[in-house]
């Protein structure tokens, strides 16, 4: 669901590295000409000189290929200030070719100052990229913030090549909003006392109910005994379709009638669990729009009374900027422990996986990718970040 | 309150225009480049902002503005007319014999979406049925019959069928009385191949006068390719929003009605059958940028008052005649809170929300006017009768049993005493006016400017 932000990191990179690239000359060339002319005021013999110029390739050579242009630029001027000075002075001889061996090695290593107006073109259109891919604004704009920091002002030094520096800031940023404690879901089922209870919240529509039968399926098939419990009360036709699922499933489903209360639900659930032997309570709740101050506050019951082992929000991959707004209200009504985004199957930009961890401070623990039980996938970001910023030319 | 943020920083923007007859190229580019972040907030689509903005800053600097106009009259008009441009008018239904077919993603709200419409067609003295042909999702056949149900309107499905085809051909048979059929179909998303070779085969059976693209308002950037596939697939002649009772803006609405070549026939804005409006332009755009809008708070004032007073028999009116009681207030609250978010009717009210009063208030004033306001009715619940009817009589020793009785503490009490002096005070000035007509009286509060003393929703001024 990423391809499209990948292509669009790409770009930057490419922009990035440009500057990189670019402020890289800029910065050897006077420099490299000044203690040129040190050298040559000093007597730099014509040995030294050589030394430098067999040196650059050396360097170009064990840097990246990318660096390498930039890093010849760089020498063979300073080569050439090199010659005009030996050929305008020539005199004292007095002083080590100390400056060549520590400019060799700066060389070898690159340096780099990136202003901050040579970046600013490159981050707004990565900005756009990101608000592209539905990454919500002010997350898009730390992103941005944390890249400038990285890149901006100070000297870097690279080793391999300033696109490596590009591509570190960006896997840095990137990872920094979206790995926030990743935890194995399966695991804390495993250690946690049973029944595990895990509750299911979101706005409607989003695919909470069928979340529900593909976790009880991942679940089952991992060796974990299963209950549902439909505390969606509300809404016209729940019963039936979280039923509906529990037959095709071989599951129990625990129900109350319509206008019941959806914590009774729940906690009638854990008794079943508890007296049947079952693993897991998987605890379905009513969709609500977080600006429902009647249903938000019963959720926040349901929370107190059942306390439950895992509460987990749900929402859709297509979702836009509004994705934080409600994952952050749902997170104060009753705390999440992580999220699942389904429709990621839906062409999504997938900039809502980035903004609801971030935001919540909450892993992504799966995603949905189809309408089958078995379309649930474990969500790992670094293989994420990996993956937006793997080479496909390589 | 993030939403109300970019709402305010555009109006800073456009704030700085003020007083500047001429305006200088800077200025639009600061303009626009507020306009784009407005717009991107609210999910409208990238490259499509890009287009909007580049006619505004073209026009802004080509055209001169008309003589007397400030520059940021002149800017934000053109604004306005560019929206208003794209988004067009309402999707024309034309109150007579149709079929109605609604396509859409999963979860977008199509099967609430048909009821609703089939409510509001039946309050227009048609007779509507609706035809459910999901027979996917599970539950989706009883939903649609509850729902139907509760907008009291005729509907045909077959539980045991698994051919949408042939339960649109048969449910359009059965509903042959009906003067409109509303056929609600499967969710289903762009890249639903086999899914979407079904919906064309549905259209093509039910040959529909119009078909809806039902879309959520929190939908992203990915409603460009949706709304493009299901154009390319049936047609699409309108689009309806759904959920747009949260805070989400909607503007994938807009990416797809410009994607389509369509308009907006309906906005869904709560979970009950009653809740779908008409699309209004203004009043979207004015979501949309975060600007105030008076005409659709009347509107929502007028009816929350009328649901307050369906529940007991209370006229609002009354308010205008004898003494402010306790009780007038709790209504008054309630009748707020049937509003929706306090924040939402505030910056509803020009020069009362964002850019106003609002932007003065510290970011959680709102929540704890709201707070506040949960609090005092808590405090209300453990007051006698002889009490709610007669606050003034309340003296130390009653303040100190309700205080006991509501769990509040004692200075809650005498706060919510203040803030009802504070009020039949203002009632008494509106009392002055002899007229209770609420849409004056939003008149009256406009003119008032920041509107804090003026008794903001009738009354509430003072809290804020």
């Amino acid at each position: 669901m990423f391809d499209g932000l990948k292509d669009k990191l790409s770009n930057f990179r490419e922009d990035a590295e440009e500057v990189a690239e670019e402020n890289a000359e800029e910065l050897d060339d006077p420099e490299a000409a000044e203690e040129a002319e040190d050298a040559a005021a000093s007597e730099a013999d014509a040995a030294a000189g050589d030394d430098a110029v067999s040196d650059s390739p050396a360097a170009a050579a064990s840097g990246g290929a990318q660096s390498g242009a930039a890093v010849d630029t760089a020498s063979a001027e300073a080569a050439e200030t090199d010659d005009s000075g030996d050929g305008d002075g020539g005199d004292g001889e007095e002083e080590s070719s100390a400056g060549f061996v520590s400019r060799a090695a700066s060389m070898a290593r690159g340096r780099v100052v990136i202003d901050e107006e040579d970046l600013d073109g490159p981050l707004r259109d990565l900005e756009f990229a990101l608000l592209e891919s539905d990454v919500e604004m002010s997350v898009a704009e730390e992103i941005l913030d944390q890249i400038r920091d990285d890149l901006v002002g100070e000297e870097r030094k690279f080793t391999e090549s300033t696109g490596a520096l590009v591509e570190d800031a960006l896997r840095d940023a990137l990872l920094s909003v979206i790995d926030v404690g990743q935890f194995d879901f399966l695991e804390t089922i495993a250690a946690s006392e049973k029944p595990v209870t895990v509750v299911f919240t979101g706005v409607n529509g989003v695919g909470k109910t069928t979340s529900i039968a593909k976790v009880a399926e991942y679940l089952e098939q991992r060796g974990f005994s299963a209950v549902l419990a439909n505390g969606d009360t509300y809404r016209a036709g729940a019963n039936q379709q979280i039923q509906e699922h529990a037959d095709n499933l071989g599951l129990k489903c625990i129900s109350h009638e319509q206008g019941g209360d959806p914590t009774a639900v729940v906690y009638d659930a854990v008794e079943y669990a508890e007296a049947n032997d079952i693993d897991v309570v998987l605890g379905d709740t009513a969709g609500r729009l977080h600006t429902s101050d009647d249903l938000m506050s019963q959720l926040e019951k349901l929370d107190r009374v059942v306390d439950p082992d895992l509460t987990i929000f749900v929402d859709e991959a297509v979702a836009g900027q509004d994705a934080v707004n409600r994952a952050s209200e749902f997170d104060d009504a009753s705390s999440i422990d992580g999220t699942i985004l389904t429709m990621a199957d839906a062409d999504s930009q997938g900039g809502a996986a980035i903004s609801v961890s971030h935001v919540t401070g909450k892993p992504i623990l799966f995603l949905g990718t189809g309408q089958g039980y078995d379309d649930l996938q474990p969500f790992d970001p670094e293989e994420l970040v990996d993956d937006l910023l793997a080479d496909d030319d390589d | 309150m993030v939403l109300d943020d970019l709402g305010s920083s555009l109006r800073g923007t456009l704030d700085t225009l003020r007083g500047k007859s001429r305006i200088s190229e800077e200025d639009v580019d600061e303009v626009v480049k507020e306009i784009q972040r407005s717009l991107l907030q609210a999910d409208v689509d990238v490259s499509l902002v890009m287009d909007l903005s580049d006619s505004i800053k073209e026009r802004s600097l080509d055209e001169e503005p008309p003589g007397g106009t400030s520059a940021r009259d002149h800017v934000l008009r053109i604004v306005y007319e560019e929206l208003v441009d794209l988004v067009g008018d309402s999707t024309t239904i034309p109150l007579e014999e149709q079929t109605i077919m609604l396509a859409g993603l999963q979860g977008s709200g199509k099967t609430t979406t048909a009821a609703k419409m089939a409510w509001w067609f039946s309050k227009k003295g048609l007779r509507p049925a609706v035809i459910q042909t999901d027979t996917f999702r599970p539950g989706a056949y009883d939903q649609a019959e509850q729902m139907a149900e509760r907008a009291e309107v005729e509907f045909y499905g077959d539980p045991d069928s698994d051919d949408p085809v042939q339960i649109a051909r048969e449910g359009l048979e059965a509903t042959a009385d009906a003067d409109v059929h509303i056929v609600d179909t499967a969710g289903r998303h762009a890249l639903e191949d086999d899914l979407i070779a079904e919906i064309e085969e549905i259209e093509e059976t039910v040959d529909p006068d119009r078909s809806l693209l039902v879309l959520d308002a929190a939908i992203g950037q990915g409603a460009k390719d949706q709304a493009q596939q299901f154009d390319e697939s049936i047609g699409i002649d309108g689009v309806a929003i759904t959920k747009l009772d949260g805070t989400a803006k909607g503007g994938g609405a807009l990416t797809a009605v410009d994607e389509t070549g369509s308009t907006i026939a309906f906005l869904g804005t709560g979970e009950t059958v009653q809740d779908i409006e008409r699309f209004e332009p203004d009043s979207f755009i004015s979501r949309l940028l975060g600007m105030g809008d008076l005409k659709q708070l009347t509107e929502r004032v007028e009816r929350a008052m009328e649901e307050t007073q369906e529940d007991e028999d209370w006229d609002p009116e009354d308010l205008m005649k004898g003494e402010f009681t306790l009780h007038d207030m709790k209504k008054q609250m309630q009748a707020m809170d049937n509003m929706g978010p306090l924040d939402q009717v505030m910056d509803m009210i020009p020069g009362m929300g964002g850019g106003g009063l609002m932007d003065e208030l510290p970011d959680d004033a709102m929540d704890v006017t709201q707070e506040r306001m949960r609090n005092f009715e808590v405090v209300m619940d453990s007051m006698t009768e002889e009490e709610m009817a007669n606050p003034r009589s309340i003296g130390a020793s009653q303040v100190k049993r309700i205080a006991k009785g509501s769990g509040q503490p004692e200075d809650r009490v005498r706060e919510l005493l203040d803030q009802h002096k504070m009020m039949a005070q203002t009632m008494k000035q509106f009392q002055g006016m002899g007229d209770g007509d609420m849409q004056r009286m939003m008149k009256q509060m406009q003119q008032q400017g920041g509107g804090g003393g003026g008794g903001g929703g009738g009354g509430f001024g003072g809290m804020f």
